[in-house]
């Protein structure tokens, strides 16, 4: 049964017309939004049981299908299970998984985002193993140490510190925000570091280090320049709250706090659904009310019609934050 | 004259750093060649953003000839992050300006299409740039380039040493394809204009946010690949505000008062480079694209609209690209 835990198994239980059952009270006042929501999701599901990023196009795309999978969620759909086997059989045979289906390019992020998805799935165990070993051995350029003293002495243009590296989205790339906070939540579920994954704490420990080192001034994450040529370059909400989900644990941390003052205030000016989605996550997951934020979520104008099918399963996991944040690793 | 020491210093320092950028093409390294006989550009004179826009842009097109009838006109404009008052993005009244034009020329349909390079979330910044609403009042489609349907595309020329790219369908499919950048200096390309403003169709769906692996594979090589690619039909570049110093997104606005036409990518941002003070042959992708992509010349380019006056005061730009101001 997949990303049910405990603490998201609410009293409420809503059977949409649709099929769906979603389990959380804040989802009981917007109910028919997500609903629609949760229709639309299931209108795009392709026959091959996975989601286009845009309505417009039938190329099954990784990270839509990851987190349409878990805004689904409900143990007992076919649609679920539909989309289980999918990622399952899109899989690199090295362990890693493509951004999209018919690539066969390894995606650090995707594949992290594919365990998170097949956590608990009794069928993809192997498929899930084999994708964090390939995690563990995925790091960003700048880990090898020639690149590291080229970055330490010719090329110091963007401010960041070498020596704490994380993940890149692709191999033979640098370490980027969203990778690495993806790749320590998908390492963190885990529940051994046995068997080959004894490093696991350890890579977790370097990449929330490369984290706090690629904040920008004055907290917050854009991609991973914080200072470029000595200016400062802006933080962007969906970066920053990836990066505060990843960092849950971490809540007293000086970079930790302001970063979550920065996204509580910038939060509050968000019209656009995927960023204020994120921020709705993490600002769960770090015990804020985001209860506003959801009506402002629910209040944006023809939600369902978003081109974009990885925002809609986004908005549906904001709406139902506290299932989603267990699926993610984060207990409230 | 004898030259100073100080001269000869920079000078030699120039040499060297075309030196660094040239060698890696000394051998041809492109299976086309796109070059007309001769080019033509017309500079406009602009000093705001208003209405009047419309006039003078369709005033501008008439001086080319220009065949949309029927068909899919793709606008592609540099659209990379959203700062209050900072000129990052191609303004949104140039490009409905020119999706009306191209509207009223016969076109069939006008997309806006571009996957922003540090963004994530594409929404937000069409949101906060005041895309938005504008596209959706004049009904015009946008679509993200980063999460467009993707087809593996051969690459048509080899700097980067690529065999392919996956590219997006909307890229691949326009009939009429428009570049349309802001005009920039850019702190790791020297500028960005109508060629720079390509890498935006790369991607992030693939490559990361940003495609990283087009500056591990280097940028002046991968505008090169992806302009031998991918085919820019017209250019309508935006200078009415610019940007020098540290761009693309923390340089500072700079009036220019110019919007650039062009049949041509090379000599359009040839044009726009001397407009900002710089020597185009001094950007690597400017004199290599010269070589199969187009006109970087003047005498090999129509210059009409106003007269090419090069700036009293050159555009500023990080120290690594000095060498672009010439002798």
């Amino acid at each position: 049964m997949p990303f049910d835990q405990p603490s998201a198994s609410l009293a409420l239980s809503l059977l949409t017309p649709e099929r769906f059952r979603i389990k959380s009270a804040a989802v009981k006042s917007d109910g028919v939004v997500l609903s629609t929501v949760l229709a639309e999701l299931s209108r795009r599901h392709l026959p091959s049981g996975g989601w286009a990023a845009l309505r417009s196009s039938v190329q099954a795309s990784l990270e839509t299908a990851c987190l349409a999978t878990l805004a689904i969620g409900s143990e007992d759909s076919d649609e679920v299970r539909l989309a289980q086997e999918f990622i399952v059989r899109v899989q690199n045979p090295n362990g890693s998984w493509p951004a999209f289906f018919g690539d066969d390019q390894d995606g650090a992020w995707v594949t992290s985002l594919a365990a998170i998805a097949l956590r608990d799935v009794a069928t993809a165990i192997s498929a899930r193993s084999s994708g964090i070993h390939w995690l563990m051995k995925c790091q960003g350029k700048e880990a090898n140490w020639f690149w590291r003293w080229k970055f330490l002495t010719a090329d110091r243009h963007v401010r960041f510190d070498p020596d704490k590296f994380g993940w890149p989205w692709v191999p033979d790339t640098c370490s980027w925000v969203v990778p690495t906070a993806f790749a320590i939540l998908a390492l963190s579920q885990v529940p051994c570091s046995c068997g080959g994954l004894e490093e696991i704490p350890l890579r977790i420990d370097h990449g929330i280090e490369m984290l706090m080192d690629r904040t920008c001034p004055g907290g917050g994450w854009n991609a991973g320049n914080g200072v470029v040529y000595g200016s400062t370059v802006a933080p962007h909400p969906d970066d920053t709250a990836i990066a505060l989900l990843a960092l849950h644990n971490r809540p007293q941390h000086l970079v930790v706090q302001a970063s979550l003052k920065w996204l509580e205030r910038t939060a509050q000016t968000l019209t656009a659904p995927w960023s204020l989605a994120w921020a709705i996550l993490a600002l769960a997951a770090h015990a804020r009310e985001v209860g506003p934020l959801i009506a402002s979520l629910m209040a944006l104008p023809d939600l369902s019609g978003n081109d974009d099918t990885c925002t809609l399963a986004l908005v549906c996991l904001a709406v139902d934050y506290p299932r989603s944040l267990a699926a993610l690793g984060v207990n409230l | 004259m004898i030259p100073s020491r100080r001269s000869f210093l920079i000078g030699s320092a120039a040499l060297a750093a075309g030196a660094s950028v040239s060698v890696p093409f000394l051998l041809p390294k492109y299976h086309l060649d796109r070059r007309a006989k001769r080019s033509r550009v017309a500079i406009l004179n602009v000093d705001q953003y208003s209405q009047r826009i419309d006039e003078v842009l369709a005033s501008g097109l008439r001086l080319f000839r220009i065949e949309v009838q029927g068909k899919t006109v793709v606008l592609k404009p540099n659209l990379v992050d959203y700062a209050p008052g900072n000129a990052i993005n191609t303004h949104p009244t140039l490009v409905l300006a020119a999706a009306e034009s191209f509207r009223s020329m016969g076109a069939k349909c006008v997309i806006v299409a571009e996957g922003p390079g540090h963004q994530r979330d594409t929404q937000l910044v069409l949101s906060e740039s005041g895309y938005e609403e504008s596209l959706r009042t004049e009904g015009i489609r946008f679509v993200d380039f980063n999460r467009d349907e993707l087809m593996r595309t051969q690459l048509r020329a080899s700097y980067m040493g690529m065999k392919s790219l996956w590219l997006p369908r909307t890229v691949l499919e326009a009939d009429f394809l428009v570049s349309m950048p802001k005009i920039k200096a850019h702190h790791w390309a020297g500028v960005t204009l109508s060629m720079k403003n390509m890498l935006g169709t790369v991607p992030g769906a693939r490559y990361g946010w940003p495609k990283n692996i087009l500056h591990w594979r280097g940028i002046q090589e991968s505008i090169l690949d992806v302009c031998a690619t991918v085919p820019v039909h017209f250019v309508i570049a935006d200078g009415i505000i610019a940007m020098e110093g540290n761009g693309p997104l923390n340089g500072t606005p700079r009036p220019l008062g110019k919007i650039v036409l062009a049949d041509d990518p090379i000599a359009a941002d040839a044009t726009c480079a001397r407009l900002m003070g710089f020597e185009p042959d001094r950007i690597a992708h400017i004199r290599e694209g010269a070589k199969f992509l187009g006109n970087v010349s003047p005498s090999l380019i129509d210059q009409v609209g106003e007269a090419l006056t090069p700036p009293t005061t050159p555009f500023d730009v990080v120290p690594e690209f000095r060498h672009l101001y010439g002798a």
